[in-house]
């Protein structure tokens, strides 16, 4: 092997070595984390979001199932969001709006794409944060995702709001007949903000905005931290991370 | 007329030691009290540290006076929570483990074990061990609280 070669096969294992996980992946993914407002020791809300993508443009591959990791010191338990609750059956029969008001914890929208050959297509769906009955002690997070055009669907996932952590399965969901599943390629998810709860006062209901999310008063080192790890039907997964950084005092 | 004193006159040396020997002994011990107690109050939303709450308002029962409390819920339906109870006399510190029921409740319910870990003014030596029961309100973050338990001061 002369020199050059040797450079080259060199260069290339150290390349090999040295590519960051998600670059191995088929899929890769980003999230985005934000609070509004941002102001410490006060109530906010939440909002979330992940983009999947392949390094080539083509369809990524169906998302199975996400392991989010938020701040423990966030107070989602003292959010006062959550006060009703809604089952998983009526929540996939007759969506969200035919919840109670109070059990509303948040909305956001996904883009999904689906192949019809030779041409990829995309829908938007709705997607509502309710919850549910809980289990074990802990809150449950019911999670709707509402298509309507060119396929109407309705998937609804559930999740335990572990402290700091959630972890949802995605169901597969079919595109066109005969046609390969629906990936789910943008989310975007705000828990809290601009809801609307009923509450009895005098023997009358009166609404009320829920007071959101309870930002702690210090911020901690380096900022809100997120992460989270996807992992797709083709068997591989992606990881990503964010951080919501401190505001200045 | 000659004064006799009452103590035969002791040496020195002797002296010295007898005064040793008692500086060393043990203040004598306090009489210790045991009181059962019951106190319950409905406490006020004070401030918060995200997923602390803070209470305070209150207290009526065996020790009638005010009481603050810490309340830590995370998520987890194993909450903890500190107080304080000021009453007449001085103030007693306890802690508490306790379970969350129902959290999706608009009021969920928790119960658990609670400890006396200290005091001040004459429960200054307080140690005690029992229950707590409470609601937590979580729409205006209130909590109705009972504490049930033993008191040693």
């Amino acid at each position: 092997m002369n020199v050059r070669a040797h450079l080259a096969a060199t260069a290339a294992a150290l390349c090999a070595l040295l590519a960051p996980a998600s670059a191995q992946a088929t899929q890769l993914t980003s999230i985005s984390a934000d609070f509004s407002p941002l102001r410490l020791g006060s109530p906010t809300a939440l909002s979330l979001g992940f983009d999947v993508r392949t390094p080539d443009g083509s369809l990524p591959s169906p998302l199975t199932s996400i392991d989010f990791h938020y701040p423990t010191n966030l107070g989602i338990g003292t959010s006062g969001l959550g006060l009703a609750t809604c089952t998983q059956a009526k929540l996939s029969f007759d969506g969200p709006k035919t919840c109670p008001p109070n059990s509303i914890m948040g909305r956001g929208s996904a883009l999904a794409e689906f192949q019809i050959s030779p041409e990829v297509s995309e829908e938007t769906a709705e997607i509502a944060l309710v919850a549910g009955p809980s289990q074990n002690g802990y809150l449950k997070l019911l999670i709707s995702a509402t298509g309507d055009y060119p396929v109407a669907a309705r998937i609804v996932m559930s999740t335990l709001l572990l402290p700091g952590q959630l972890r949802i399965e995605v169901p597969l969901v079919a595109g066109l007949p005969e046609g390969p599943d629906v990936a789910v390629v943008r989310v975007k998810v705000t828990i809290g903000g601009n809801l609307t709860y009923y509450e009895r006062s005098h023997g009358k209901k009166v609404a009320y905005r829920p007071q959101g999310i309870l930002l702690p008063k210090r911020c901690p080192a380096g900022g809100f931290r997120f992460r989270a790890s996807f992992s797709f039907l083709d068997g591989t997964r992606s990881e990503a991370q964010t951080v919501v950084k401190c505001p200045r005092a | 007329m000659r004064v006799i004193p009452k103590c035969a006159p002791v040496r020195g040396g002797a002296l010295a030691a007898t005064m040793l020997g008692l500086a060393l002994q043990p203040a004598p011990a306090l009489a210790s009290r045991t009181l059962s107690v019951r106190d319950e109050g409905s406490l006020r939303f004070a401030s918060d540290e995200a997923t602390q709450i803070v209470d305070e308002g209150s207290l009526s029962g065996t020790l009638p006076g005010s009481g603050r409390v810490y309340f830590t819920y995370n998520g987890s339906p194993n909450v903890t929570a500190r107080f304080t109870i000021h009453t007449s006399g001085g103030a007693i510190y306890g802690t508490a483990r306790c379970r969350l029921n129902n959290p999706n409740s608009p009021v969920p319910s928790f119960r658990g074990a609670l400890r006396i870990v200290g005091g001040s003014g004459r429960y200054a030596r307080a140690r005690g061990s029992g229950e707590l029961f409470g609601v937590f309100h979580r729409r205006g973050y209130g909590l109705v609280v009972q504490a049930i338990g033993k008191l040693s001061y």
